[in-house]
């Protein structure tokens, strides 16, 4: 039995009415969110919202209460090569005896499968990788040896290494130097032009605007979503971010400048 | 006894078996303080005492294989405790495995003496599997020990890959699709065979220190996984050796105490010497930039250029 579909290429991510709580208290509610690429796709909301608790329940690393995620019209588990990560930098233990190009070479193992190691494709995949960082001079510096703007350009090295159609960047900007802003934002670029569609984790409004095409508010709830100039409006960033307003009220006239100007 | 030289066959094979003991553990060792799993492997070696007894208990046959599989029972039994602690209990992490570690303990103590004190066959002299004794030990023993130890090693090498990528990072792997509770329990169960192989040579207080000390010694020296896996052997049989060889020239003489003080031994000169991590070397660097910026004086623009220390370029 098949159903006739008015498009015959499903959607890149589909979350149907997911909700994730941690013991008792629900972290997100009836998220119900579609996502196509490619394009640069921006997750918004203020602290504590959901927002990387959201990419984790996508990706598998939190259970979900209830609701499903798709990928290509398929659970994770069928295309989990198809899927790239970029988790936050403060997970991970930055002394750990390993050299940046180790790093970015386990981007190559879920390819490689069980026992299997790396050889010389990878070895020139993972080269490749870090140049299109601007890295590929510190290859063989261990890991902590790096600033924070580097050690993030790092795990973007080893997400491109795996070679996926979809990435999911976990506040890659936190806490990172205007010019590897820079860079990250041209390698981004650079994977929407190549077709791919990148989710972005983000809590800087002022930035949001310029380098997403298309966001969604998150504040537990989807409070909205679309393309970013229609969506960061004073009205939804006032819905989302009900803390202070008169600090909210100043963004929201930043944000309507942007959009006002060409 | 046999006058030190010419060594006798049996002296020679339990030497080499206690080196390849010491060296597994030195390298098994490496992926439990890299995954952070130092302390699960304390609990574990502390509660293979009990195990000890009990498979004397129910067997009556005082063979080391017999003996070493009950401890290595009772071992992953208090892992599996300790793991439903955390996860079915709001107990923290470190009072779970204090928890543990101290019950497993007590057990295997009250097992142990009161087997002694009941004169219950063969009980005599068990306790050398609190502190280890080697020169007990027959040359099929070694051998058996040697040949497991050799066989940890290979498993190392070959799971290597996997370990690494979720020691270091547990939530990319997860995402990648590997499956991160498995590969962690494959681990903790290699550091419980590992604490069983030593635990004849260590004793159940002390093996732990066999599987902590080198690879501690060995980060010191190098900031690549491989190198440290090969340092870590080399601490760890070396400290193997000079216990079984003091402990042999000195009468009851128990022979963990002295690996465990040979392997600090090594910590302490890789804490001071080693370059670039070492107390020594970093003093040196200190000392060197302030120099170079006393020389620079006050204009910024003389700055040294040397990265120095831990900071980025």
């Amino acid at each position: 039995m098949s159903r006739p579909q008015p498009d015959s290429s499903p959607h890149c991510l589909e979350f149907h009415d997911v909700t994730v709580a941690y013991g008792r208290r629900p972290v997100l509610w009836n998220i119900d969110l579609t996502v196509d690429g490619p394009g640069l796709f921006g997750i918004i909301g203020p602290n504590g919202a959901g927002k990387s608790t959201l990419l984790k329940a996508a990706l598998g690393l939190v259970p979900l209460a209830g609701g499903s995620v798709q990928f290509f019209g398929q659970p994770l588990r069928a295309v989990r090569t198809r899927v790239g990560y970029v988790p936050q930098r403060e997970t991970v233990d930055w002394d750990f005896p390993v050299s940046v190009f180790d790093v970015v070479l386990m981007g190559t193992y879920a390819r490689l499968g069980w026992f299997r190691r790396p050889g010389p494709r990878e070895r020139e995949l993972a080269r490749d990788c870090l140049a299109r960082v601007g890295l590929a001079d510190v290859a063989n510096r261990q890991i902590g040896r790096l600033s924070g703007g580097q050690q993030q350009r790092v795990f973007l090295a080893r997400a491109l290494a795996q070679q996926a159609d979809l990435y999911f960047l976990d506040e890659p900007m936190a806490g990172v130097d205007a010019r590897s802003q820079e860079q990250i934002f041209a390698v981004l670029s650079a994977l929407r032009a190549a077709g791919k569609l990148i989710v972005v984790v983000h809590h800087d409004l002022r930035s949001a605007s310029e380098w997403f095409d298309r966001v969604a508010l998150v504040d537990m709830r989807l409070i909205a979503t679309g393309p970013a100039a229609e969506v960061l409006t004073p009205e939804n960033l006032q819905r989302t971010y009900a803390g202070p307003l008169d600090v909210l009220d100043e963004l929201g006239r930043a944000v309507a400048r942007r959009e006002r100007t060409p | 006894m046999t006058g030190p030289f010419p060594l006798p066959y049996n002296t020679l094979v339990v030497a080499g078996g206690m080196a390849a003991v010491g060296c597994a553990a030195g390298v098994v060792g490496c992926l439990g303080v890299l995954r952070r799993r130092s302390l699960a492997a304390d609990a574990a070696s502390h509660a293979t005492l009990a195990g000890v007894a009990l498979a004397l208990a129910a067997t009556g046959r005082r063979e080391l294989p017999v003996l070493l599989a009950g401890g290595l029972l009772t071992a992953i039994g208090s892992l599996v405790v300790l793991v439903m602690l955390r996860r079915f209990t709001r107990t923290r992490e470190d009072a779970a495995t204090a928890i543990v570690l101290g019950v497993s303990f007590g057990l295997g103590i009250t097992l142990l003496s009161g087997m002694t004190a009941r004169g219950i066959p063969g009980s005599a002299g068990l306790e050398q599997f609190l502190l280890g004794q080697t020169a007990a030990l027959t040359a099929a023993d070694a051998m058996l020990l040697g040949c497991l130890s050799v066989a940890a090693v290979t498993l190392v090498w070959v799971g290597l890959k996997e370990v690494v990528l979720v020691a270091f990072d547990a939530p990319f792997a997860a995402a990648s699709g590997w499956p991160v509770f498995a590969i962690d329990t494959a681990l903790v169960a290699l550091l419980a065979v590992m604490v069983v192989v030593g635990l004849p040579a260590a004793g159940a207080v002390l093996v732990t220190a066999l599987l902590v000390i080198p690879p501690s010694a060995a980060r010191q020296w190098t900031d690549r996984v491989a190198t440290m896996l090969v340092l870590s052997g080399a601490f760890g049989l070396t400290a193997a050796l000079v216990g079984v060889a003091i402990s042999a020239a000195v009468p009851r003489l128990a022979t963990g105490p002295v690996m465990v003080l040979a392997a600090a031994a090594i910590f302490a000169a890789s804490f001071f010497l080693a370059p670039k991590r070492g107390v020594w070397a970093r003093w040196r660097q200190q000392r060197e930039l302030q120099q170079e910026w006393s020389r620079a004086g006050r204009d910024p623009t003389q700055a040294p250029t040397k990265a120095a220390g831990r900071s980025g370029p």
